[in-house]
């Protein structure tokens, strides 16, 4: 399906005039860079749904715009298109068909931008920016899920301006993941919930954080048969849980790992412990990637529970990453999110990790 | 067997009428738990050797054998395994395990087992032979009837299971706890340290130790029984198993089935589960090439706390224990610091004030700004991202002609929005361009609609390192 008319609008990408010198840290993997990057920092990348031929990702971004790139088999990045909101854009998602982007943003307000007409509408509203935004699609409704900062998660059917459903939730809403049928939601002072999605959506449970610190991001695994099991669940404190929802042992199948964090094997410097900005879980070999503020993604394997890779620093925090549908390839943002100083250029990049690589990355306990 | 030194089915500890699998296992038992020098904790061989290690040592005298039953605390008799064991307590003790093993035949031996950690029992002894269900066998309870005991005599026999998170181990046990008569037969390791602890208990008691050896005896090698921390987990076993209820809907199907490969249902292991505190603070695992350790992996990459220590007995919690690293900075919401500077390293005041973070230790350093709110809700806070809400309708002057798309309506061309300057549609709101923030002209920004005050000159956003104060606690958003 070819979306909008094609544009050569390539801009350079933003590369990074770099004090360093041998290493480009800015780009310290050599990974393919994405072409006309947002202006400001990116807060959320989805990859287009299986169900669409080819690989589109979606960007939104402080800069109140939502971009839309093709990403190619060759790994080059064709710019398609973009949609503004008045306010930072937090969260994107795709439906399940890929014939329309729903994007959050802090000007309180949800869209439904449809690809083919490249055109918006608002399709959600709440008292406080909308934090978090997903697609539910089951067997007897489809909506969309927002959760703001108002505390309140709610359930739009895109066709009304009221909410199917609203749910009170007992602090803001932080991040949230959805695999239908569950969805779990991480709010604030280390809230942490667990929804049902059949039939309609309900509370299923409060759970006690397996984290000591602000909750930062969450993302849902499935298990072999490809149902939604557990989450992984990351804070600002450098600690990812994985975490199961009905575990034979929970004292044993449910742990945390550090990560992002400075190198502290030198203990007479204090180690620097960074936040863990996104978790994203590969969808064929359910290994994880995390990315965080220290500039740095890595991959992991939670059941032999070990790390597979990490990547060279980044010269800026890495806000936001995603893989595409079939694994092969994984795009994280760098950017300016608040540690680092220096606020130079926002630019997207895209690794190619083929499959067979990962399966290698997989078999090698780095 | 023609070592008449052996006991006729299994070695066991005369001190403390425990079972083992092994005479390695016993001496090592004995060793750490009747042996040892409560001062210095230095392991000796003999009881014998304790006295006169702490008379010269410590200049003290000891009157009894550490962790004896009554009887039994003879410190001046040599006894090295099962060697020097008193004829007279030898024959005694086969005579209960002979009545001890008719009794359990008698009786139903079905569901007692441990659950799979059921040690291959050679033991000549009937009993015991399969594994206790480990279910509180209401049958036996008569017999005992001693509430109290189960808490104690789980203990001796959790700690095998309870290390190396061996699930096998620990099934049993927690049932047990509840006040399991002692006398099942087949009651997994709780039983066995009843027998020995308890000696009024006897009637049926002395039997059933035999039973039990089976199930005490972790895998040899493991330094098993000697570890009193198994004690204080026992009573939070039952806790963990009856924790797994997963009576939850049918709704994640899926999820219930994920522990497949645990023989049983309450493969309870180790330490305590219940506490969700605790189920988190697993191994930090992830381990880099080193640290493989045992099954526990442990030593998450770049934790140099856990890396060092964790010795898999007590690995549970590496995580959480390291006080530095994590735990440090972790008190979370607490910690004053009226803002002031914060990544750089202030020495973690204290004062509690909520909605602020300890952001920094004398190992650690949370590279996070005080306050306790998310990272979008500080930049949100910006005057340079309020500007824009008022706005909402007009296409709001950082829309550029170039963007083709704009606010709701999508009025515009919709169509390829892709124009080479798309690159830069922000650019004149924001006049400098991401370097130096300065001219933010906060002007009053009417903040996301909500109320909080915001505003407050904020001047050089945060890449100028939050010096101001600034900050504006003031609200979310």
């Amino acid at each position: 399906m070819s979306l909008f008319g094609t544009s050569a609008g390539f801009g350079t990408g933003g590369t990074g005039v770099f004090g360093s010198t041998t290493t480009d840290s800015h780009n310290p993997m050599k990974d393919v860079e994405v072409t006309s990057p947002p202006d400001d920092s990116i807060s959320c990348l989805a990859f287009s749904p299986p169900t669409m031929p080819g690989n589109f990702l979606i960007g939104g971004s402080w800069a109140n715009d939502v971009r839309c790139w093709e990403v190619q088999d060759n790994g080059q990045t064709v710019p398609k298109a973009q949609q503004m909101h008045t306010g930072p854009v937090l969260d994107v998602c795709w439906s399940d068909d890929g014939s329309k982007v729903f994007t959050a943003s802090c000007d309180k307000t949800a869209k439904m931008w449809d690809l083919n007409s490249n055109q918006a509408m608002q399709i959600a509203q709440h008292d406080g920016p909308i934090k978090s935004i997903h697609w539910i699609k089951a067997p007897n409704y489809s909506c969309i899920m927002t959760g703001s900062w108002d505390k309140t998660l709610k359930f739009w059917d895109t066709r009304s301006p009221n909410p199917m459903m609203s749910l009170q939730m007992p602090e803001r809403c932080y991040c949230a993941d959805v695999v239908y049928p569950m969805a779990v939601v991480a709010t604030a002072e280390r809230g942490l919930i667990v929804y049902q999605l059949e039939n309609q959506p309900s509370e299923f449970r409060r759970i006690d954080s397996p984290l000591k610190h602000q909750h930062r991001c969450v993302a849902i695994f499935k298990d072999k048969q490809n149902k939604p099991t557990g989450f992984a669940l990351g804070s600002i404190e450098g600690r990812v849980a994985i975490h199961y929802i009905n575990p034979p042992n929970p004292a044993k199948d449910n742990f945390t790992f550090k990560c992002h964090r400075s190198n502290g094997t030198n203990t007479a410097t204090p180690q620097d412990i960074y936040a863990v900005n996104a978790i994203s879980f590969h969808p064929v070999h359910g290994t994880l990637a995390t990315v965080g503020s220290d500039g740095r993604f890595s991959f992991w394997d939670k059941d032999a529970r070990t790390k597979l890779k990490t990547s060279e620093q980044l010269d800026q925090p890495i806000t936001a990453c995603c893989f595409n549908n079939n694994g092969n390839i994984f795009a994280y943002a760098s950017s300016y999110d608040w540690s680092k100083v220096r606020v130079r250029l926002y630019s997207l990049l895209c690794a190619e990790r083929d499959k067979n690589t990962l399966s290698e990355i997989n078999k090698t306990t780095s | 067997m023609g070592r008449k030194k052996k006991k006729q089915m299994k070695p066991w500890c005369w001190y403390c009428n425990r079972d083992f699998d092994d005479e390695k296992i016993l001496i090592q038992h004995q060793k750490a738990k009747h042996f040892k020098c409560h001062i210095c904790h230095k392991k000796l061989y003999t009881g014998p050797g304790l006295a006169i290690h702490c008379m010269q040592v410590h200049k003290e005298t000891i009157d009894g054998v550490p962790n004896a039953i009554p009887g039994r605390v003879d410190i001046e008799l040599e006894i090295y395994g099962m060697e020097g064991i008193p004829e007279k307590d030898m024959q005694e003790r086969r005579r209960t395990l002979e009545q001890k093993s008719q009794e359990s035949q008698k009786k139903k031996q079905n569901n007692q087992e441990d659950s799979d950690e059921e040690d291959d029992d050679d033991e000549a002894g009937p009993s015991f032979q399969h594994p206790a269900a480990a279910q509180p066998q209401a049958a036996y309870t008569a017999p005992m009837g001693q509430p109290g005991m189960p808490p104690v005599a789980g203990a001796p026999g959790m700690p095998p299971g309870g290390y190396q998170g061996m699930p096998p181990m620990m099934p049993g046990v927690p049932p047990m706890m509840h006040g399991m008569p002692p006398a099942m037969p087949g009651m997994p390791p709780g039983m066995m340290p009843m027998g020995g602890m308890m000696p009024p208990m006897m009637p049926g008691m002395p039997g059933m130790p035999p039973g039990m050896p089976p199930h005490m005896a972790p895998r040899p090698g493991m330094p098993p029984m000697a570890q009193p921390p198994a004690a204080g987990a026992m009573p939070s076993r039952p806790a963990a198993p009856a924790a797994q209820p997963a009576v939850t809907k049918p709704l994640f199907p899926s999820a219930a089935q994920m522990g497949s490969d645990t023989p049983s249902s309450s493969a309870a292991v180790s330490s305590p589960p219940a506490d969700p505190q605790s189920a988190s603070s697993q191994p930090p695992y992830f381990n880099t090439p080193q640290a493989q350790q045992s099954a526990s992996g442990t030593a998450a990459s770049s934790s140099h706390s856990t890396a060092a220590s964790t010795d898999p007995p007590k690995a549970t919690f590496p995580a959480y224990t390291q006080p530095s690293a994590s735990s440090s900075s972790s008190s979370s919401s607490s910690s004053s610091n009226p803002s002031s500077s914060t990544v750089a390293k202030p020495p973690a005041t204290v004062t509690s004030k909520p909605a602020t973070l300890t952001t920094s230790s004398a190992t650690s350093k949370l590279i996070h700004p005080d306050e306790d709110i998310s990272l979008e809700e500080r930049k949100a806070q910006l005057p340079r991202y309020q500007r824009l809400i008022p706005r909402a309708g007009q296409a709001h002057p950082a829309a550029p002609p170039v963007a083709a798309v704009g606010g709701m309506m999508p009025p515009q061309q919709g169509m390829p929005p892709q124009q080479p300057g798309m690159r830069h549609p922000m650019h004149g709101q924001y006049g400098a361009p991401p370097q130096g923030m300065p001219s933010y002209m906060p002007g009053g920004m009417p903040p996301y609609g909500q109320g909080p005050p915001m505003v407050p000159p904020y001047q050089g956003g945060p890449p100028m390192g939050m010096r101001p104060p600034v900050m504006s606690p003031a609200g979310r958003y």
